[in-house]
């Protein structure tokens, strides 16, 4: 597989403040990659800057081999034939829904027949026909979006960007949409940056994921492999609702308070990586146990979720029976799953 | 900064800078536009000297005065029509709902002329014997202006107030109740402290509004010897012999009065304090009230209308097809003469209403094309310059037209290049119209720039990304977007210059003069019948025109949902 896009080392200041740092990205074609990040990480700034509606100030951009952004070269977004479903969708709203496609499609001159064919073609797979004539304010939420989506598969990009698409939706659609955006958009094999704040979503919608933090990239890997060996308590912490315990690491042990786990620590402060899923009753490890106070219970169908206080740190838990508030809980950790990573100062996202 | 942006910035400097410079250098240097012996000699003598001449000295005190007893009773009566019709279910509404906007397009002039007729010695009301004749002194003074002034001022502090009101929203006043506050005690503890930077907004706009305003001055003012800063601008310029010297001295002291004004007016908006409408807060209802108080405040609402709108347009009306002030409502009294005079070909009035229409239009359209490509380019440069030029643009509006208008004349009259320079020339209607575009254009700008701002950056972004440049961006996606924006500043601008005062005042050109002066004329030589006649067509033309424009534009440009989403 060849990289459809590549950024290199991309540098960008807003006010004074920087917004991307050295960040380096490269993507293959056909392959949907999520840029994953609290707000203020960067991930819109770079999505515009691929797009060319923003320009970084040092770092070079090259599309299917093509530099598109360089120190001494930069294409303007209207030369770049990406295409981008905004997060308010940006439908022309003065033109109905066969207009938005064929308004998109004019400045590529293509003969009439086969413009006619590619709109016929993209408003087909959204199953957008009936609605050919209907203005954009005329639609519901999910409709406009596709028409979005049709907008952009018209045009035929070398790469679509998707910025946020389903923030402005209701949960309930947000999931059937996206099943459905994802296979449109994986059965015409585009390649795809897909921005979203929500863990879930990129999860559910990525071949890969990069994981941002103030203008960095903390993680760049396949969703499972983030789930199972997240890289750093940042990422962790962002990560499906890991809770972390803080402890000190030495001579292959991790001391949490006055508890010594057998467990391989790096030298110094770190943190256990607990998945709430990997709970077990205190006999199942005891080498491995750990016994905190319950703060509070909630039934979640599957299992109960249990915040308990270790050490003073809060830990998340799905436990198979209720527990009271107050007592105390004993558990067990299976030693495989356990993951120790040295710690680094800001573990909460919202301070990065 | 690129090529286009020279000429626009140019225009804008020859259309208001220069003019406002040249009035401002007049104020310091009393010899810099004499005719004979041109001088650039500061002397701050003749500023003095100008200054603390009693007359001088009593006519600041005065517009001082009358503007500060505006802006609370105009405060007072706006607030009080906001809240009662933005909170209250009241009956009646037809009655009251378009009276702010009415009152806002009419021009103080004509509200003052019916007014006159109402109050006069003669007048209806005394007619009628329902005014004493201390009412009718009383009237051409202090206590009259402050009363026509707040009934054509309140729609400011009602849009200001109303939507500070809205923002609100429900929520606020849903929370308090749930703590067990009552509605008297909601509005004293909440809506009051909360409305509070809206109310200080309120009072310093009608108290710029009436330091600047030149319909009352020329009207009620003049005929009562109330001497105010506009109206002692307008003849130290044009009654003969003509005192530039003091003009510009005037009209130093006014722009610094609106200055300090306005400087109050940012430092307010700069707290930030006006931010309430938040995209949470869910808009609120109109209560529903016990029928004492409903039919009671309605009357209220429905009283201020008439007052400010219904009774003055009725009075027009009512001159217009009658023969004689004097004889009053009697039916004998009732004619056609004035309307046919008014509308015979050969007639002055007829071809000044033409002529006035001809300005309007013409106008109208410069204006807002102008104002359309300064909003495009705008919008696309950096937030800085849109800040300054918006600031800008909001800073002339606060110009009072008579100003503006003197500073035309030292210009276009005295400045050597400009004096002899074929076109525009003074004493020619291009020259008119210039000026009227100078005082529209703000008011353009502004509107055409918020409709701009609205359209949200993604839709030209998308365009762009699709590969449309520049002008397919501008033609395709803003322009139809922001059409019924411009179809509205055109329209606005339309009536606005139709009844023009300040500029049409000093700058009537040769050929004959347009209908805000001429009414003006007619009036103060008590031909009050062929001045209510006149003014009535020019509303009836000139609102037919805008309302009929208006509602085929809003017909075919609005693009929101005919069906509703499934």
């Amino acid at each position: 597989m060849t990289a459809a896009l590549v950024c290199e080392d991309i540098e960008k200041h807003l006010g004074g403040k920087a917004v991307l740092r050295g960040l380096t990205l490269s993507v293959m074609a056909g392959e949907v990659v999520s840029l994953l990040g609290a707000s203020g990480s960067g991930k819109t700034t770079l999505l515009r800057a691929i797009a060319g509606l923003t320009h970084p100030d040092s770092g070079k951009i090259t599309l299917n081999g093509a530099e598109v952004f360089g120190p001494t070269r930069v294409i303007p977004p209207e030369k770049r034939q990406i295409g981008m479903v905004f997060q308010d969708y940006a439908l022309w709203p003065h033109m109905s829904v066969a207009g938005n496609l064929a308004f998109a499609l004019a400045p590529q001159r293509l003969p009439a027949a086969e413009a006619q064919a590619r709109i016929a073609h993209a408003l087909d797979v959204t199953q957008l026909g009936p609605l050919r004539d209907r203005l954009p304010a005329a639609l519901s939420g999910g409709q406009q979006q596709r028409v979005a989506i049709a907008r952009c598969l018209a045009s035929r990009p070398q790469l679509m960007l998707f910025d946020e698409p389903l923030s402005n939706l209701d949960s309930a659609l947000r999931e059937d949409l996206r099943c459905e955006m994802m296979d449109l958009v994986r059965r015409e094999a585009i390649t795809v940056v897909y921005v979203t704040h929500d863990q879930a979503e990129a999860m559910a919608v990525s071949d890969r994921i990069a994981v941002m933090r103030s203008g960095e990239i903390a993680q760049f890997d396949r969703p499972e492999t983030l789930y199972n060996a997240p890289a750093t308590p940042f990422v962790a912490s962002f990560i499906g609702g890991f809770s972390l315990l803080e402890g000190q690491g030495a001579d292959g042990v991790f001391r949490v308070g006055d508890r010594t786990l057998h467990l391989p620590a790096p030298t110094g402060p770190a943190v256990l990586v607990i998945r709430p899923e990997d709970a077990r009753p205190e006999s199942e490890h005891p080498a491995t146990s750990l016994t905190g106070r319950v703060i509070s219970a909630a039934y979640q169908g599957r299992c109960w979720r249990v915040t308990v206080t270790v050490a003073g740190c809060t830990l998340r838990l799905d436990w198979p029976s209720p527990a009271q508030a107050g007592t105390d809980l004993s558990f067990s950790l299976p030693p495989d799953r356990c993951r120790i990573l040295p710690l680094d100062h800001a573990l909460n996202p919202k301070d990065a | 900064m690129s090529w286009v942006d020279v000429p626009i910035l140019a225009v804008f400097c020859l259309l208001i800078v220069l003019p406002l410079l040249s009035v401002l250098a007049q104020a310091v240097m009393p010899a810099l536009f004499d005719p004979k012996a041109p001088g650039f000699g500061l002397d701050v003598s003749a500023l003095d000297h100008a200054l603390f001449a009693p007359r001088v000295l009593r006519s600041i005190w005065h517009s001082v005065e009358l503007g500060a007893a505006v802006a609370v009773t105009a405060t007072l009566t706006g607030g009080l029509f906001a809240a009662l019709t933005q909170r209250f279910r009241l009956p009646l509404r037809a009655l009251y709902a378009p009276v702010p906007w009415l009152v806002f397009l009419t021009p103080g002039y004509l509200k003052a002329m019916a007014w006159v007729l109402l109050m006069a010695p003669g007048g209806y009301l005394a007619q009628m014997g329902l005014l004493p004749h201390w009412g009718s002194d009383a009237f051409f003074g202090l206590g009259g202006l402050v009363l026509v002034h707040t009934l054509s001022l309140f729609p400011l502090p009602a849009f200001i107030i109303g939507s500070a009101l809205t923002g609100l929203g429900q929520d606020i006043e849903d929370a308090a109740r749930l703590s067990g506050a009552g509605p008297w005690r909601i509005w004293l503890r909440i809506n009051l402290p909360l409305l509070l930077p809206a109310i200080a907004l309120s009072l310093i706009a009608t108290f710029a509004e009436v330091l600047s305003d030149f319909g009352l001055a020329a009207t009620i003012a003049r005929s009562a010897g109330f001497g105010v800063l506009t109206y002692g601008i307008y003849a130290a310029a044009s009654d003969y012999p003509v005192d530039f010297p003091l003009a510009g001295a005037e009209a130093l002291v006014l722009l610094t009065l609106i200055l300090l004004v306005t400087l109050g007016d940012r430092l307010l908006r700069r707290q930030g304090a006006l931010r309430l409408i938040s995209g949470r807060s869910k808009p609120s209802q109109r209560h529903e009230l016990g029928p004492w108080a409903r039919w009671a405040w309605a009357a209220v609402i429905v009283a201020i209308g008439v007052l400010a709108i219904w009774l003055p347009l009725g009075v027009i009306l009512v001159r217009a097809f009658t023969a004689t002030l004097g004889a009053g409502l009697d039916q004998s009294n009732f004619t056609m003469a004035n309307i046919t005079q008014t509308l015979s070909p050969d007639a002055p009035a007829l071809s000044s209403i033409l002529r006035s229409f001809g300005y309007a239009a013409l106008t109208a359209l410069i204006a807002a094309t102008i104002a359309l490509i300064l909003a495009a380019r705008l919008d696309r440069a950096g937030p800085n310059l849109r800040a300054s030029v918006t600031g800008l643009a909001l800073g002339t509006i606060a110009i009072p037209g008579i100003v503006l208008g003197f500073g035309y004349i030292l210009v276009w009259n005295r400045l050597p290049g400009f004096r002899d320079w074929p076109f525009p020339h003074y004493g020619q209607a291009s020259l008119l119209v210039m000026g009227y575009v100078a005082s529209a254009l703000p008011y353009c700008l502004i509107i055409i720039l918020t409709a701009v701002g609205q359209l949200a950056p993604s839709l030209t972004d998308a365009a762009r990304l699709h590969g449309h440049g520049v002008a397919a961006r501008l033609v395709k996606v803003v322009l139809p977007l922001v059409l019924l924006s411009v179809i509205t500043a055109v329209l606005l601008t339309f009536i606005r210059t139709v009844f023009e005062l300040p500029i049409s005042q000093l700058l009537v050109p040769q050929t004959g003069s347009p209908v805000p002066p001429y009414v003006v004329r007619l009036l103060g030589h008590d031909d009050d019948g062929l001045a209510s006649a006149l003014a009535l067509v020019c509303m009836v033309g000139a609102g037919a025109i805008a309302g009929l424009g208006w509602r085929v534009a809003q017909k075919h440009l609005t693009f929101a949902a005919k069906e509703r989403p499934q």
